[in-house]
């Protein structure tokens, strides 16, 4: 510590975060009233006070690499209180997307993918362009591979599961691999900058890991944001929503594929009493709310709520558009009779098309954006946890703090 | 004149009920008093009525017993007549038991010493001496520019005298100023030039450039001028004179740890102001451009080793200087290290303003050191709100330093001009080299008057701390220890120049008020309107100078063996000369050592087997009168042993009263003062310092009489602690009952 540390202020990474949402950093003039209101803030490592200090003078490694900015759930608590107007809050929103963007492999594509000039062509047009050579493709890998469908035949005779499957594992998985990369940066990082800083790990990974999955399923510390507490209520409905579909989807493929293979009838497409079915409806009808909730939020009371961006918008209006397109497929398969060739069919099919676009695009292209914050608030929170972040200091150690020096007053 | 004593005694706001007015008015016949009547409501019409229509038949020494003089002054000052006012109100029936021996004998008392006062002063006859009402008004600059354009408003003539060779002050010398209007966002042209114009214009204003003072004689009214200029040296008298000399930087080569020396590209906040004047900024070492300026805030400020005060301008002088360089080229990214950002009022949207800018950027600390680190220039600092120690790389370094007065030492010149004079006598022994260690210290003073006042107590006004001319922030601002010389800017109190504007015009206010007062042969703050002065009886004079040593304003000079030459509008009427003077040859028409002890021994004093002691409190009529008549008005009682004369000021009481007073019998004596010391309270500024020294005489005699030191006390007091007050007279009081009776009682 004694070492002084050189400031090299980086001015393009503040003009960056300034246009990514935290507009009014340079405002903050250091009282520390946010980390003094902020439920989330500890002892040990306060925030965001430091982290606008960081940002004001673009000490953007030290930012992207901070945990501390993934321990902010956004309430907003601080920047309803800062009284210079430098909305913390949203200062810590701006960060994480830089941190996102500096972390994900490859990095071109996160720059690309959160800029709106490029979402016609990266959101719709190639997930479409790729669906609709798969869908010319069929004919011939058919030819090729025999393979055998199952069950109702209505979507799956256009989009067998064999060709979805086929279609979104590659590009999911290199996505994945891609992110895995991030994560792996990210956590080197972290670590890096701690071992500079002399912070040792206090608590084990696996300790760390489970401590986190326990606080992410009931959201306790969400829970702890006051002036905002709906948030909390619209991310549950839509975090639960998600998980609740996507491990219907993985059942769903088990039952298509490998209950076979162990003896046992697909069931599939499941009954509207089967279990799966019931939660999966659950699901999207969770997903949707949640959705619903986050964007009236987010419209109706901008000041509070924080500054939205695009990088918000995008993937709160793509997980509603999901839920919306995943609901109308399903009820175009109870209205529709495939045996009568209808102007309903073909919409039916388009439905579906649209809503395997935005599949793609929210999975394909979540390691770039805030879709990423799943994973990468995740592992800063199990490094927070790691390193004793969250700990409050006890009382001895509070009365070691060295007082505060008192310059003159006249 | 012949004296017509009448008494008039209130019987209302309960003093009717509470004493015996009829007892009253036997004391006041047994004393002389022609004429005595009493009334229900005496400051009513019909109250007055009774009273004028005795003056209309001759009576022209009043004593009115009612209320505290402090109420209702016009309606019992009526014209030629003086009138003594007995305080039964506030100090005896509302502080005392009605209706109770003790509270009667103390209103009796207090009657006899208002008709023993009433029969020996006299109504002050003012001066009358030839007013000048032209005002000399020292430095050219922004205030001294306002105090002469607004002084010449009011209808005075002006003369300003200013040391360079063109009008403007630093703020000619700079480009622009911090914003002064809504939105309080850009930085402002100064208007110098139109100000420079209104002020040559001006048919009222006089301006001398290149011209210092040589001396000024005389005192307000009558000052004699003489000027050194490049050719003639023009002579003319003025009335009254405002200083307004401004500042200077602090010394930035005392801030070698700040880098200034070792590198010439540290600068201070001046040197930068001239570069962005001269339309570029350039590193001086090199002559390339600065594209990193670090600012360093209270550079040498708000330092113990330095200066201790706060500038006030340089958090916004940094701000302007970080967007014009900001502005002047879109490159440069400017750092501020601040202690504090201090930026007042609306101010606080030109920083604001700053923050927006992403190439200026803020942090606290303080600043351990500058180091120059090839090429550049590293800035360490500590207690960042990172908590870490940082630096920062700059390629300029500017040092906010900040304002120091430009004034001089008055006292200590005189000091070091009296020690010269010692040396130059060929005295010797302990004289001379206690005078030549005093020339050693001072010699720095030497030819550093400003004003060269033909004063004996100095050429410029005494300072206070920080080489601030005396001026009481608190309680009079303006207020000189130099009757009619007033400063004002930054030479007063470091300021912008709109405040110092506002400045020029208060403290050409003070001059007016001086000027108008002194056309009535009025005394000025604090005593307004009071019309006596002092009268000294010259032929009794023993030369021994404590006269003109001790007056707080410097209104005595001497001649050449001693003698004191009074200047009457230089007076402030406090009384401080006549207690100094152990001859008592001083005295005022209606306050002297005369009158005061006649009120003294005008109480009647119980013998020692009536177990009624008798104290006397000599109560300052500034604060301690006013609180007491405060602790009256909440129906707080005291002690009913003790009498009460309020005095001009504690510095005005002789020792001889003390003395009168225990030969008389009183068995203890309770002075109660102003605050003194650094942050004195004291109007007259020394007076309760000077009354602490000559009471450490008194205990001196109270141990050769062989009488306790106790019996003498000095309290000083603010005017807020008016409820501690009756406490401390009551503890006084038991305390004197337990030490037992004056054995000097009926001698």
């Amino acid at each position: 510590m004694s070492q002084a540390l050189l400031l090299k202020p980086d001015r393009k990474f503040v003009e960056d975060i300034v246009k990514s949402g935290g507009g009014d950093l340079k405002k903050c003039y250091q009282c520390a009233t946010c980390s003094v209101v902020c439920e989330l803030s500890t002892e040990t490592a306060p925030f965001p006070r430091k982290e606008m200090i960081w940002a004001q003078w673009g000490l953007k490694d030290r930012l992207i690499t901070d945990p501390d900015i993934w321990r902010c759930h956004q309430c907003n608590d601080c920047s309803i209180r800062c009284p210079r107007g430098a909305r913390p809050g949203d200062v810590l929103a701006a960060v994480r997307q830089k941190s996102i963007e500096h972390h994900a492999f490859p990095s071109f594509l996160a720059r690309a993918v959160n800029q709106v000039k490029f979402y016609p062509l990266l959101l719709v047009m190639v997930p479409a362009l790729l669906l609709t050579l798969a869908l010319v493709l069929r004919g011939p890998v058919e030819a090729i591979l025999p393979f055998q469908e199952h069950g109702d035949a209505f979507y799956a005779g256009v989009f067998p599961h064999w060709l979805l499957i086929g279609f979104y594992s590659p590009f999911t998985t290199i996505s994945f691999l891609g992110l895995l990369v991030g994560l792996a940066r990210f956590w080197r990082g972290m670590a890096a900058a701690d071992k500079e800083q002399g912070r040792e790990p206090v608590l084990g990974v696996i300790p760390s890991v489970i401590r986190i999955v326990t606080s992410t399923l009931v959201h306790d510390r969400f829970a702890k944001c006051t002036d905002k507490a709906g948030r909390r209520l619209s991310h549950l409905m839509a975090f639960y929503g998600f998980n609740v579909l996507f491990i219907v989807t993985v059942w769903a493929t088990i039952d298509i594929y490998l209950m076979p293979l162990l003896g046992v009838d697909s069931l599939y497409p499941f009954d509207l009493v089967h279990p799966m079915k019931i939660l999966g409806n659950v699901g999207g009808v969770l997903l949707i709310a949640g959705a619903i909730l986050a964007l009236r939020d987010r419209l109706t009371d901008n000041s509070e709520s924080g500054f939205s961006t695009s990088f918000d918008w995008t993937f709160v209006w793509l997980l509603l558009l999901v839920g919306i397109t995943g609901f109308a497929t399903e009820v175009f398969r109870f209205i529709v009779d495939p045996a009568q060739r209808t102007a309903l069919e073909y919409a039916a099919y388009t439905f579906y098309f649209v809503h395997l676009v935005i599949v793609f695009s929210l999975l394909v292209y979540l390691p770039y954006s805030k879709f990423a914050h799943i994973f990468y608030r995740t592992v800063a929170l199990v490094y927070a946890e790691h390193t004793g972040r969250t700990q409050e200091a006890g009382r001895a150690e509070l009365k070691a703090a060295p007082e505060p020096k008192m310059i003159s007053s006249s | 004149m012949d004296k017509k004593v009448a008494v008039y005694i209130c019987r209302g706001c309960d003093i009717g009920d509470s004493l015996d007015i009829d007892a009253l008015t036997s004391v006041a016949q047994e004393n002389e008093a022609e004429i005595c009547r009493e009334h229900d409501c005496l400051c009513g019409d019909e109250g007055c009525e009774l009273i004028k229509k005795d003056v209309q038949e001759g009576a022209n020494a009043l004593v009115v017993a009612a209320c505290t003089p402090r109420f209702k002054t016009d309606t019992f000052t009526f014209d030629g007549c003086r009138t003594e006012r007995v305080n039964l109100r506030e100090q005896v029936v509302w502080s005392h038991e009605p209706n109770d021996e003790d509270t009667q004998m103390m209103a009796e008392d207090y009657l006899r010493m208002g008709l023993a006062r009433a029969k020996k002063a006299d109504l002050p006859e003012p001066f009358d001496e030839e007013i000048n009402e032209t005002i000399l008004v020292v430095g050219g600059g922004l205030t001294g520019m306002a105090a002469a354009i607004d002084a010449a408003g009011a209808g005075h003539d002006i003369v300003i005298v200013e040391k360079e060779p063109q009008l403007g002050g630093w703020a000619g010398k700079f480009s622009k100023t911090f914003p002064h209007k809504p939105p309080y966002r850009e930085p402002e042209p100064i208007p110098i030039k139109e100000r420079i114009a209104q002020v040559e214009g001006n048919d009222r204003i006089t301006v001398h450039t290149g011209a210092t003072i040589e001396k000024i004689s005389g005192q307000p009214g009558q000052f004699d001028v003489t000027l050194k200029t490049n050719g003639s040296n023009p002579e003319f008298r003025v009335g009254a004179i405002v200083q307004a000399t401004g500042w200077r930087p602090y010394d930035a080569s005392r801030l070698g740890y700040l880098g200034y020396g070792k590198s010439a590209n540290v600068i201070t906040n001046v040197q930068m102001e001239e570069m962005i004047a001269a339309g570029e900024i350039k590193l001086p070492g090199n002559g390339k451009k600065a594209r990193r300026i670090a600012f360093i805030q209270c550079a040498g400020s708000r330092d113990e080793d330095h200066l201790p005060y706060c500038s006030t301008v340089c958090c916004r002088v940094t701000i302007k200087q970080a967007l014009i360089a900001r502005e002047m080229n879109p490159d440069t990214e400017a750092y501020v290290l601040y202690k504090d950002i201090r930026t007042p009022g609306q101010y606080e949207d030109f920083y604001r303003r700053a923050q927006e800018d992403a190439g200026i950027f803020f942090t606290k600390g303080d600043v351990t050191g500058v180091e120059v680190v090839g090429d550049s220039l590293q800035v360490e600092a500590e207690n960042t709100l990172l908590g870490e120690k940082i630096k920062v790389e700059a390629d300029l370094v500017v040092l906010a330093t900040g304002l120091v007065p430009n004034s001089a030492d008055g006292e200590a010149i005189r000091k070091y001009d009296d020690a010269t004079s010692v040396i130059a006598k060929g005295e010797a022994g302990a004289q001379l080299e206690a005078a030549k260690v005093t020339v050693e210290e001072l010699k720095h003073l030497e030819g550093s008057s400003i004003l060269n006042l033909e004063y004996r107590q100095g050429p410029d006004l005494p300072q206070l701390k920080y080489e601030f001319p005396d001026s009481h922030f608190i309680c009079f601002p303006y207020e000189s220890r130099r009757t009619g010389i007033y400063t004002a800017g930054c030479v007063r109190i470091p300021n912008d120049s709109q405040a110092s504007q506002e400045d020029g015009a208060g403290a050409a206010l003070k001059a007016i008020q001086t000027l108008r007062t002194a056309k009535q042969g009025q005394a000025v703050h604090p005593r307004w309107g009071d019309q006596s002065f002092p009268d000294f009886a010259l032929q009794r004079c023993t030369q021994c100078k404590r006269c003109t040593e001790e007056c707080p304003f410097g209104t005595l000079n001497e001649d050449v063996k001693g003698t004191p030459l009074p200047n009457p509008t230089r007076c402030r009427r406090c009384g401080i000369c006549m207690g100094a003077c152990p001859e008592r040859i001083i005295s005022f028409a209606d306050y002297s050592v005369n009158i005061i002890s006649s009120m003294i021994k005008a109480v009647e004093i119980p013998d020692e087997f009536e177990e009624k002691p008798r104290l006397l409190g000599l109560l300052c009529e500034n604060d301690a009168y006013p609180s007491l008549d405060t602790a009256g008005l909440k129906r707080i009682r005291h002690s009913a042993y003790i009498r009460f004369i309020p005095v001009r000021c504690l510095g005005s009481v002789n020792t001889v009263w003390i003395a009168d007073a225990l030969s008389r019998g009183y068995d203890g004596i309770l002075l109660i003062g102003c605050k003194s010391g650094t942050d004195y309270q004291c109007h007259f500024i020394t007076g309760s310092e000077l009354m602490e020294k000559r009471s450490e005489n008194i205990q001196e005699k109270l141990k050769q009489l062989a009488l306790e030191e106790e019996r003498v006390q000095l309290v000083q007091m603010p005017i807020t602690d008016y409820e501690k007050l009756p406490q401390v007279i009551n503890e006084f009081a038991e305390q004197i009952e337990e030490m037992g009776m004056n054995p000097f009682k009926g001698f």
